[in-house]
């Protein structure tokens, strides 16, 4: 009878492992999943930035100007506080067209993201341009 | 054990909630991106093509554009199809109507169709732009002595129907078969309303008792407009 039992806690608590073991292992699984959410949502705040921009061809405009700094200025105040970009512009050949770098601060070593997004300016003499903006959360 | 299994199973469908939900809205972001950017090539080549342009250059640019879009999207197909409006009074998808009645128009029309799809999702979406600049004016005259008339214009801009304001307005007045400019010798005077209503008035010795006006305007856009009409 005591033998039974014995054998009853032994598998009892070998499944115990199992069970915890089998938890663990689903974690570790998808241990970025929350963060790819956090990831996701920044390529829309991303998009969402570059097309308001867009509204109304202030961003081709600035880009036809050259106005680098104009461009980092509105992305700065189009972006949440606490992320940190670096913005890269394209002709449409894929040629990187701006002199300075369009950034707050160093993306180096961040988990970023990178949002691409095309766009052609309003006036007479229509350019293309491909911008691809790259995403991180400061903290 | 229960509540291991629990918290697990909970984990995961809380996981699949927060991917479906970031994940759908980024096809939308992209079309509407399109969208603006098939907008932007329309304005622009209505621009060119009303300031000289040719008509070509509607077709030229669109066909630009649906080529470089469909170059970024690499994880499924992703087309951009267009037809310029042919019905009339479009042709190649522009209408310009520069006429003597008070009325000017320069206009440019296309329908869209897109695809995007991929492993997860497929979009069809068929859209299609109309750029419109409408200029209306009403010009009447008062004889002040001899051939002297005061004209009084009223031009009216519109884009896509709406109230607009102008960029740059010219008037001009017709003297022995010539355009003439009116300027600071002729007392004229231009008033915004700030509502895309503008009153233009200036004196000058017309012989004629048909006193002909037009008036030349390029509104926010770059799209140039004319209208021409006479006051009896």
């Amino acid at each position: 009878m005591f033998d039974r039992r014995g054998q009853i806690r032994i598998l009892e608590a070998f499944l115990s492992i199992a069970v915890i073991f089998s938890a663990l292992l689903i974690s570790m699984t998808f241990p970025s999943s929350p963060n790819l959410a956090k990831q996701k949502s920044l390529v829309n705040i991303g998009t969402q930035a570059l097309m308001k921009l867009d509204t109304n061809d202030t961003l081709g405009n600035l880009i036809k100007q050259e106005n680098w700094t104009a461009i980092k200025q509105a992305l700065d105040i189009l972006l949440p506080i606490g992320v940190s970009f670096n913005l890269t512009i394209y002709d449409e050949n894929l040629n990187p067209i701006n002199s300075q770098a369009i950034q707050n601060t160093n993306l180096l070593g961040r988990e970023t993201v990178s949002v691409q997004y095309v766009c052609a300016s309003q006036n007479q003499n229509v350019r293309f341009f491909v911008l691809r903006l790259q995403l991180a959360w400061t903290r | 054990m229960a509540s291991l299994l629990l918290s697990a199973q909970l984990y995961i469908l809380e996981v699949g909630n927060v991917m479906n939900e970031t994940e759908s809205n980024s096809p939308n972001d992209f079309i509407l991106a399109v969208k603006l950017g098939s907008r932007h090539v329309i304005v622009g080549s209505l621009a060119n093509i009303s300031n000289g342009g040719q008509n070509s250059n509607l077709a030229s640019n669109l066909q630009k554009w649906s080529s470089l879009i469909s170059k970024q999207y690499h994880f499924g197909k992703n087309i951009l199809n267009y037809t310029l409006k042919e019905t009339s009074p479009y042709s190649s998808g522009i209408w310009t109507n520069w006429g003597t009645n008070g009325y000017g128009v320069s206009s440019a029309y296309a329908n869209f169709t897109y695809k995007l799809s991929d492993r997860e999702f497929d979009v069809n979406w068929s859209y299609f732009i109309n750029i419109t600049t409408t200029l209306q004016i009403e010009s009447t005259y008062q004889t002040v002595s001899g051939d002297v008339k005061q004209v009084d214009v009223i031009i009216n801009g519109l884009n896509e129907a709406e109230p607009a304001l102008a960029k740059q307005i010219t008037i001009y007045y017709k003297l022995l078969g010539n355009w003439l400019i009116p300027n600071a010798t002729n007392n004229y005077e231009i008033f915004d309303y700030g509502n895309g209503t503008y009153t233009a008035s200036f004196m000058a010795s017309i012989p004629s008792q048909n006193v002909e006006v037009s008036a030349h305007v390029i509104d926010q856009r770059q799209i140039y407009v004319q209208a021409n009409a006479t006051s009896t």
